[in-house]
């Protein structure tokens, strides 16, 4: 694992606060170590503009790990970089060229606004998991763990669709910003197991009907979102959606005053 | 010096926890009501804490420092979680998962609480697959286990590599539900800055709202904290980056004592330092050791590629030190190993601080395709990382700061020494002694959040009268100039150096005093290199921007002020503690062959620290501690 | 119902329905086209039984309906999709993450297509109106159009563009469809991408032949 440095050239997007127009600014990135992360490599030019006095760019990180998903922007044209299965906190600079010049903005979508540089605010996928994205179990009322049997096929199936963490790429990639890769992970993974069968349909349809309702784009297959998932999250997850929701509203009449049966 | 009155319930150690429910006072549904709870932090044990007092009809206020809660560091876990389920019918049981966890702890936990985790263990894995936790299933649809560290059964319960990702989402939806239902009201992007303690109790919080800047207050009838641990202190961890003692740090100088700083967990299998400008250190999970042999070359600075070694002149050391536990020896055991190989000059890597960590025979014995279906994701994570495949050459690891037992002092309730503040989860100091064994962090937070806290903080609001408040009171105002002046006088300074570069020189003395290995002589050192950077610090930091809007640099100068302070109550702490258990280790008191020798004699306590004022030494407060169920032993996983 | 058609997923789903109800029209168009290989009589009297009954007049409220529906739809969601993106990239993805032009461009194509069908209406169904006898029947004689019609180099470039057009939007239309239906499965989904690739290509084709014909033997 022995590291060389390289050279960029970054244009990065300034943007003050949610009001402000913002535009991009370029920033010089030397020695940066192969070995480094992106995020590492944007911490060391902060570090620079702090010691000259300026404001950092700020960007919202936290585990780099690849699992938190609070991290993620857009280079060239690409949500979280052009590696795929890759949170940009686990692109290595290895994966880049000396001299390249890259240019670094803000998922973009109306759900997303920006709050500054490239953050964010996502808090409107929190808001679909509101609707609905849970099992209404109160703590203390749980059988024994082994009582429902799952086909391990079910489980693995559900567990894929679960790993979803959040970071909102496949919004920003999507043409049409859809939150449908989101959406429908969680309601594939509740609506595989077992124990997520009595509150099906409710969830399929409140759920879809919060990720309207936030304004989101809706899905045209394009698979944008499944290229940039870091987690690989399968397309397959929205048709699966789709036929929830479109069994949920032929066998039942929404009825969601009672907050999910709670 | 006081004594700290633990409230351990009487009776058999078996029988304390149903005895203390049933004796704990209620609030009835309606008066539940009327009774505010504020949770900070919304990992698994605050996450599942709201989550529980939301369902119980409490209007709980809860607050996260990230833009979702479900970001918590707790997502980041791996391995698994225990629980004594004993359904692989290996002889598991509830007392067996209590004697390893205070065997592994080194003897430095308090029995009763250890055992209360271990009997509810089993309700958290019913209670997380009835939330819909895809945990890994056999192909009869029943659930999988793996072993871990420090134990000879298989009582780990895991989803693929991301465990604690899929136990966080479900207490997260847990806790999403109760919002849906108006139960708990939830803020974002907002960081504790301190504790408001109204006629003695705890009634509120100061946040500042990390996007307006806006310093706000909160209050209600009692306070939890669920705010982590303080492995950040040494800049390099595997913790996430947010990841701060602050709110812990704030309620300690609001009087929480501050219990056994010192014992922090040295995690053996985590990726090496690359270099200078690194963030942070990521962990590969304890779980890898079921199937990698870790080992070094027989003689010193062999730099050959690991694959041209021949197997005779391997030095597979785990194996060979501790026969009957081998490569699943504990944690501080198996980063002590591969300090003494590294300091033998027999590390690996370019730095030589590595030692290897081979698949090369399970991949031969099961086939690549085991070995990617239970570690896929974590080999994926190292290849990104080090741009090594670890199907084709071992894993360089190098031990890394991951966990600290210590924390806020609490008693059975797991209320602190300020009335009405509860601690949960790796925020307080209850249950790990001085050593965590694998797979118990995401058990003990879920079992303080769903199990413990709605219990016993029923029992406080339920005998306690407390008077009706607003944050029109002076404590409230008081409270919120003091954080704002503080912000101020942060922002004033315009020095000349960064924040990261004080929290690098901390972390370095704290890596380099406070670390792995420790002695009288360096801990000195570091107490008096600790306030000479700290005053440099205050002196001469450089927050660009203002504080009236989102700014980064600002929160981190925050966070390492507290942790300027708490690094040298840490070396303090480990100065006194004369003697070596679990995580900490004093090189003056070791065994013959290199292991932690304790001194039960004189140290068979907790030590928890009062405040005593900026730049004053804290006072010590002992907590004794009895073993009545398991023997003080020496520990030996040979 | 009307929560299910106000959202996005059930104006996916109608999309589907409609685009499939098209799919399956231009197939079986192209189908009989084809006829003009056989001869001109051959595909005067396939036009003409088709005509005769009153089943025409169903189909063609079908149809019209049908595409109606879908362009209202797609009209509804791309004046959405729009407003939910609001900016798009200052630099676009080139490496892995780069998707399909087929996908991207549905909209632009769709109007395309739409201006297409209604031009090819008014030239063919409301143009000049020729007669011809076969085996003794009086007729529409329809291959006499045509074959003037694609006289017109420029005429046949435009068909040949739109045709091609067509095809394209059938290559990830149809294969959309099934993922918008919740028909998908992970099991056939690369099995159904080269279905709608072939589907495509063979309606794009088969359209093709006929104006290049008789262009190129007239």
């Amino acid at each position: 694992m022995a590291g060389k440095m390289i050279n960029l050239i970054l244009k990065v997007w300034r943007q003050k606060g949610p009001t402000d127009t913002g535009s991009f600014a370029e920033y010089k990135a030397n020695n940066v170590s192969t070995d480094a992360s992106f995020l590492e490599m944007l911490d060391v030019v902060n570090e620079e503009l702090v010691t000259k006095g300026d404001e950092p760019i700020a960007f919202d990180h936290d585990c780099r790990e690849g699992i938190c998903g609070a991290c993620g922007f857009v280079i060239d044209g690409e949500a979280h970089g052009p590696l795929k299965s890759t949170t940009v906190c686990q692109l290595h600079m290895r994966n880049f060229k000396d001299g390249e010049v890259l240019t670094i903005e803000p998922f973009r979508s109306k759900a997303f606004p920006v709050i500054k540089d490239l953050m964010v605010n996502r808090s409107a996928l929190d808001r679909i998991i509101t609707a609905g994205g849970y099992i209404s179990t109160n703590t203390g009322n749980a059988v024994d763990a082994n009582a429902n049997l799952v086909p391990k096929a079910d489980a693995d199936e559900a567990m894929s669709s679960a790993t979803c963490i959040q970071c909102g790429a496949c919004v920003a990639a999507c043409k049409n910003a859809s939150a449908a890769l989101f959406t429908s992970a969680k309601i594939s993974h509740l609506s595989l197991l077992p124990q997520g069968q009595v509150e099906r349909k409710d969830r399929a349809l409140r759920m879809v009907a919060a990720m309207d309702a936030e304004g989101f784009g809706s899905c045209t297959t394009t698979g944008a979102c499944e290229a940039a998932c870091p987690k690989d999250i399968s397309l397959v997850n929205i048709s699966r959606m789709n036929r929830e929701f479109l069994v949920a509203n032929v066998t039942k009449q929404p009825k969601h005053q009672d907050g999910g049966a709670g | 010096m006081s004594k700290l009155d633990s409230k351990i319930p009487s009776g058999s150690i078996e029988s304390k926890w149903q005895n203390h429910k049933f004796s704990s006072k209620l609030v009835n549904p309606a008066n539940k009501r009327k009774h505010s709870v504020i949770v900070v932090g919304t990992g698994l044990a605050g996450a599942s804490a709201a989550a529980s007092l939301g369902e119980l009809g409490y209007k709980v206020k809860a607050f996260c420092v990230h833009e979702s809660p479900r970001r918590a560091h707790s997502v980041a876990a791996q391995g698994g979680i225990n629980a004594a389920k004993n359904y692989q019918n290996d002889g598991d049981s509830v007392y067996r998962l209590f004697y390893d966890t205070i065997k592994g702890g080194d003897f430095r936990a308090r029995e009763a609480n250890v055992f209360r985790l271990a009997e509810v263990s089993a309700n958290i894995i019913d209670q997380m697959v009835a939330q819909g936790v895809p945990f890994a299933r056999e192909y009869g649809g029943t659930l999988a286990n793996r072993s871990f560290g420090g134990a000879q059964v298989s009582r780990t319960f895991y989803a693929r590599g991301q465990t604690g990702q899929q136990l966080l989402l479900g207490a997260y939806s847990g806790m999403m539900r109760q919002v849906d239902l108006g139960n708990v009201e939830l803020r974002t992007r907002r960081e504790m800055l301190d504790l408001v303690v109204v006629d003695g109790k705890a009634r509120g919080v100061t946040v500042r709202n990390l996007v307006s800047g806006e310093i706000e207050s909160y209050e209600a009838d009692a306070v939890v904290l669920a705010t982590g641990g303080y492995s950040n202190v040494f800049f390099l961890s595997t913790n996430a980056m947010a990841c701060a003692v602050t709110a812990a740090w704030k309620a300690h100088k609001r009087g929480a004592y501050f219990a056994n700083p010192c014992y922090t967990q040295i995690h053996p299998t985590c990726i090496p330092v690359h270099g200078e400008n690194q963030s942070k250190l990521t962990l590969m999970s304890e779980s890898l050791r079921n199937d990698g042999r870790v080992w070094v070359p027989k003689v010193q600075g062999d730099k050959r590629h690991p694959n041209e070694i021949p197997e005779s002149e391997r030095d597979y050391y785990l194996e060979r030190v501790y026969p009957s536990f081998g490569n699943l020896a504990p944690r501080d055991v198996a980063s002590r190993q591969a300090k003494y190989r590294c300091d033998e000059g027999r590390g690996v890597s370019e730095t030589g601080r590595a030692v290897y960590l081979d698949f090369a025979d399970s991949i031969k014995r099961l086939g690549q395709d085991k070995i990617s279906e239970r570690y896929g994701n974590l080999f994926q994570m190292y290849d990104k990382i080090t741009g090594d495949d670890p199907y084709k050459m071992p894993m360089m690891i190098y031990p890394a700061p991951h966990y600290t037992m210590g924390g806020l002092w609490v008693d059975y309730n797991l209320e602190s020494t300020i009335p009405g503040l509860f601690v949960a989860g790796e925020a307080n100091f209850s249950d790990h002694g001085a050593n965590r064994l694998g797979a118990s962090a995401l058990m003990q937070g879920l079992a303080d959040g769903y199990f413990v806290l709605p219990s016993t903080i029923g029992n406080y609001l339920g005998g306690t009268k407390l008077e009706k408040i607003s944050t029109t009171h002076d404590a409230f105002k008081f409270s919120a100039d003091e954080a704002k002046s503080e912000i101020s006088k942060l922002m004033g300074i315009k020095g000349n150096r960064t924040v990261d570069s004080f929290h690098k020189e901390l972390g370095n003395i704290m890596w380099e005093y406070c670390g792995m290995g420790r002695n009288k002589e360096g801990l000195k050192k570091a107490l008096e290199l600790i306030p000479k950077v700290r005053e440099e610090f205050w002196n001469n930091v450089r927050i660009p921007g203002d504080a009236n809007y989102i700014n980064t640099e600002l929160e981190k100068a925050g966070r390492v002020a507290d942790f300027l302070e708490l690094g040298e109550l840490m070396c303090q702490d480990a100065l006194e503690r004369e003697e070596s258990c679990g995580g900490h280790f004093r090189e003056e008191h070791q065994t013959a062959d290199g292991e932690a020798l304790r001194d039960d004699k004189n140290f068979c306590h907790v030590a928890a620290w009062e405040w005593a004022g900026t730049n004053k030494k804290q006072s010590l407060h002992k907590e004794e501690l009895t073993f009545e169920n398991v023997h003080l032993a020496t520990r030996s996983y040979k | 119902m009307s929560g299910f058609l106000g959202s996005t997923v059930g104006k996916k789903y109608i999309m589907g329905i409609t685009g499939l109800i098209w799919a399956g029209f231009v197939l079986a168009h192209m189908a009989g086209n084809l006829l003009i290989f056989v001869s001109s009589d051959a595909y005067n009297a396939y036009g003409h039984a088709l005509t005769s009954g009153n089943l025409i007049y169903v189909a063609e409220t079908v149809l019209v309906l049908a595409l109606i529906t879908h362009v209202f739809c797609a009209i509804s969601l791309t004046k959405n999709n729009r407003e939910a993106k609001q900016s798009r990239y200052a630099v676009s993805a080139k490496g892995q993450k780069r998707v399909s032009l087929a996908s991207r461009t549905m909209a632009v194509q769709g109007s395309l297509i739409l201006a297409f069908v209604i031009l090819h209406i008014i030239t063919f169904k409301y143009g000049t109106y020729y007669e011809t006898t076969v085996n003794g029947v009086v007729m529409r004689d329809l291959a006499r159009l045509m074959v003037e019609v694609f006289q017109s180099p420029a005429y046949v470039v435009w068909y040949l563009v739109c045709l091609i057009l067509l095809g394209f939007h059938l290559t990830h239309g149809v294969g959309s469809t099934f993922q918008s239906l919740g028909l998908m499965n992970g099991s056939y989904r690369d099995g159904l991408r080269k279905l709608s690739l072939t589907y495509g290509v063979v309606v794009a084709l088969g359209f093709i032949a006929q104006p290049l014909y008789l262009f190129i033997i007239h």
